[in-house]
């Protein structure tokens, strides 16, 4: 490895704002950006609000300010990656409003990497992210809204992270700041959090807003630092585990067995941002003489054959931007732990550069950059 | 009069062995079935060129990983097989497949189908729930019985259109109460006869005229069933507000549209940079409304798919079984479906022949529109 790994909560302050909450946390973040509309900080806001029946989460762009009384800055479930909405309103370059996005530290550290992929235009964005407890598998959710929402409630007061999806379970960036702020959850009072600035932008907001960055955010960060050490050992655990489940191929294909070819993981995938997948073009449609050539050569053939190639190729495609955020497992009809795989994956190939997707807007992806002494252990092979 | 062969094993064994002659004896070049594709049991289809990986197919299992109908236009879009390729498939698979030939996505040239009545299938959840197994044999037991089976897709249940059409050779399951232990293959058509008239086959199966069952007894309780499916779906569908509610939840993810066999546009239009939204679309919402959802227009391109495949969805179930938040999607598109189908007086995969209502142009047709 010729980069070190960064601490994955690098920040560029020690510093914060410490916000007093009144009522609960969701009101006084709700009030937070209802002031800021109406101060004109911002214009607009991407926040999550429940769906009409009540059964899902769905991300709303709003300007009328008094919807916020209903949003939700941290739903329990993530039915749409949030880059997926910061990429659906900026892709066609930036619009003449102001929008304050509230994202989960995953959803903002896809959208750093669509921001290098130019899927993204951040220029009137403001990328706000919280401390984040990890969100429920939306099909499990969806089956008893209320009650999987209590149990939601629950799991966050105790720090218990069991209900979660099995990638939330083993996070270690749940409070890493990538984006323009930061509200800092852990660790602090309960009546109180602090809102930590990142960039320029974030301090420009701040100083709008006349708020000012002067306390000491040690108690908040030795809680994150704590939190992920344990995840980092909980995460290398699981990877662990899951490698030796598929270190032959037949198991490595039996984990794709019950694949239906639907491609619902590279639709949801916030990374997987082509027009049309190369799985899906005429390039992998041949004549069926082509198909029984190669039924003959083994007596058999799956069919489609190209199950696992597909999976194989998405995976050489996008795990270097891989922000292990779990939409793909959740949108997966047949429960496939395909999100569990593409982590232990992405923590290969990105320590293969030292890279963490997300983290910073300035590194540029490995793949667009040449170093002379990167990848040596590869050179090895051939000496 | 219609003629039967008869392999003297259980209906699935029977076929099996048929299959196997067939490849053996250089009939047909290759076989795409149902096949067990490992030790867990595992169900995927399978395209077989050598008949001893007949051992694990597992022709009429209860189970849809994906419409076969999509596979079989994959496989011949491209150029027909320049030999006979059997396909084994059920009756709303095959009933896709001719929509998709009509549609220029796949050729009849070679083929040969091979299909059965049809009990239904599991919903594909119950593959990662491990419950399969368990519910295999009450599901044969109530298919003897002509009876409903348990824990079947409700879009199987129902399903009215559980004889197949088109089928080359046809073996019956509903009611037959001899599966165990005879195969009864029905010789529909001439290719049907041609791959079955051959002295090798007359010598090793018995050959005798058939005379087709009465299945009333299913049809009606299919009927029935279909007619508490679709007035639940009434209640819940009432305008605008009732879709809403219903489709909130949709992640995006179009899976139902890729399981879709009818829907077999490269890029859809909703998926396309037409649909996209730019800055100015959203700050027009915004203005007019204050609010709007990311990703815009969830509602609209169900709508929108609804609009385009309605004439010719199969009722198949593909759709429903890869949403991932459980959406009733092929309840409604079997009600809107049908009720435009009978608008055409049209059934889509019934006859090659019979050119889809949209692309024909009738004079007296649709006057209760203009009135």
């Amino acid at each position: 490895m010729n980069n070190p790994r960064k601490t994955p909560d690098a920040s560029s302050t020690d510093h914060g704002v410490l916000i007093q909450v009144k009522n609960t946390q969701k009101e006084t973040v709700n009030d937070f950006l209802k002031t800021a509309m109406e101060k004109g900080v911002f214009d607009a806001v991407l926040i999550s609000m429940r769906v009409p029946a009540g059964d899902s989460f769905a991300y709303v762009l709003l300007t009328n300010k008094e919807l916020l009384k209903d949003a939700f800055p941290l739903p329990p479930v993530m039915p749409v990656q949030g880059a997926k909405a910061i990429s659906s309103i900026t892709r066609r370059g930036k619009g003449n409003k102001k929008i304050a996005a509230i994202l989960r530290p995953c959803e903002i550290r896809a959208t750093v990497e669509l921001a290098k992929l130019g899927q993204v235009n951040l220029e009137n964005i403001i990328l706000i992210s919280m401390d984040c407890f990890g969100v429920m598998p939306t099909p499990i959710f969806i089956k008893d809204p209320e009650k999987s929402f209590k149990k939601f409630e629950d799991a966050i007061r105790e720090d218990d992270d069991t209900v979660m999806r099995p990638v939330c379970q083993i996070c270690d960036k749940s409070s890493m700041v990538a984006g323009d702020l930061h509200m800092g959850t852990r660790g602090v009072q309960k009546d109180s959090f602090f809102i930590v600035p990142h960039t320029k932008k974030g301090k420009d907001i701040l100083d709008k807003l006349g708020l000012q960055a002067n306390k000491n955010i040690d108690t908040w960060r030795a809680k994150i630092n704590k939190n992920a050490k344990e995840k980092q050992k909980k995460r290398k655990q699981v990877h662990t585990d899951l490698q030796s489940s598929i270190e032959k191929l037949d198991k490595f294909l039996d984990i794709f067995s019950h694949c239906i070819n639907c491609h619902n993981c590279m639709r949801v995938c916030p990374i997987c941002s082509c027009r049309v997948c190369y799985f899906d073009s005429d390039k992998m449609k041949h004549p069926s003489d082509d198909y029984l050539r190669i039924a003959e050569s083994k007596g058999s053939i799956r069919f489609l054959p190209d199950t696992s190639i597909f999976h194989m190729g998405r995976m050489v495609h996008m795990s270097l931007s891989c922000v292990s955020c779990g939409a793909c497992e959740d949108a997966c009809p047949m429960s496939i732990p395909v999100a569990q795989l593409f982590s232990m994956t992405a923590d290969e190939t990105q320590g293969l550069f030292g890279y963490i997707a997300g983290e910073s807007l300035d590194e540029p992806l490995p793949l667009t950059t040449y170093r002379k002494e990167e990848l040596s252990e590869v050179d090895d092979v051939h000496d | 009069m219609t003629k039967v062969l008869t392999v003297n094993h259980s209906v699935e064994q029977g076929i099996r062995e048929f299959l196997k002659f067939l490849l053996d004896t250089g009939k047909i070049k290759g076989v795409f079935t149902l096949k067990k594709l490992n030790k867990k049991g595992d169900v995927a289809y399978s395209l077989i060129t050598r008949s001893d990986e007949l051992t694990d197919a597992v022709p009429f299992f209860p189970l849809m990983p994906v419409n076969a109908g999509k596979l079989i236009s994959r496989f011949t879009m491209n150029g027909p097989p320049s030999e006979p390729v059997a396909v084994v498939l059920k009756p709303c698979e095959l009933r896709a497949f001719i929509e998709l030939v009509k549609l220029e996505q796949g050729s009849l040239e070679n083929m040969v189908f091979i299909s059965a009545t049809c009990g239904g299938v599991f919903p594909l959840n119950m593959v990662h729930e491990g419950t399969i197994e368990k519910n295999l044999s009450p599901y044969w037991t109530a298919i003897k019985k002509e009876e409903i089976p348990e824990n079947i897709r409700p879009v199987c249940k129902a399903c009215t259109e559980f004889i197949p059409y088109n089928a080359d050779l046809v073996l019956n399951l509903v009611g037959n109460k001899n599966l165990d232990s005879q195969c009864d293959i029905v010789i529909e058509t001439k290719k049907g006869e041609e791959i079955t008239t051959d002295t090798d086959i007359k010598k090793k199966y018995s050959q005798k005229e058939y005379k087709k069952e009465n299945l009333d007894t299913f049809k009606e309780r299919r009927e029935a069933e279909k007619k508490k499916i679709i007035e639940d779906i009434d209640t819940k569908l009432t305008g605008m507000d009732g879709l809403i509610e219903i489709f909130g939840k949709c992640i995006g993810c179009h899976g139902c549209s890729k399981a879709c066999p009818i829907c077999y546009c490269k890029l859809c239009e909703f998926e396309s940079s037409d649909s996209e939204y730019g800055p100015s679309n959203y700050e027009a919402e915004l203005k007019r409304r204050g609010a709007v959802r990311v990703p815009p227009n969830t509602l609209y391109y169900h709508l929108g798919r609804l609009s385009h495949i309605a004439i010719s969805c199969v009722g198949c179930g593909s759709c429903e079984d890869a949403c991932p938040v459980d959406i009733p999607v092929s309840i409604i598109f079997k009600k809107i479906g049908e009720s435009i189908q009978n608008m055409f007086e049209y059934t889509p995969g019934k006859s090659i022949e019979e050119k889809i209502p949209l692309t024909t142009f009738k004079e007296k047709e649709l006057t209760e529109i203009e009135e």
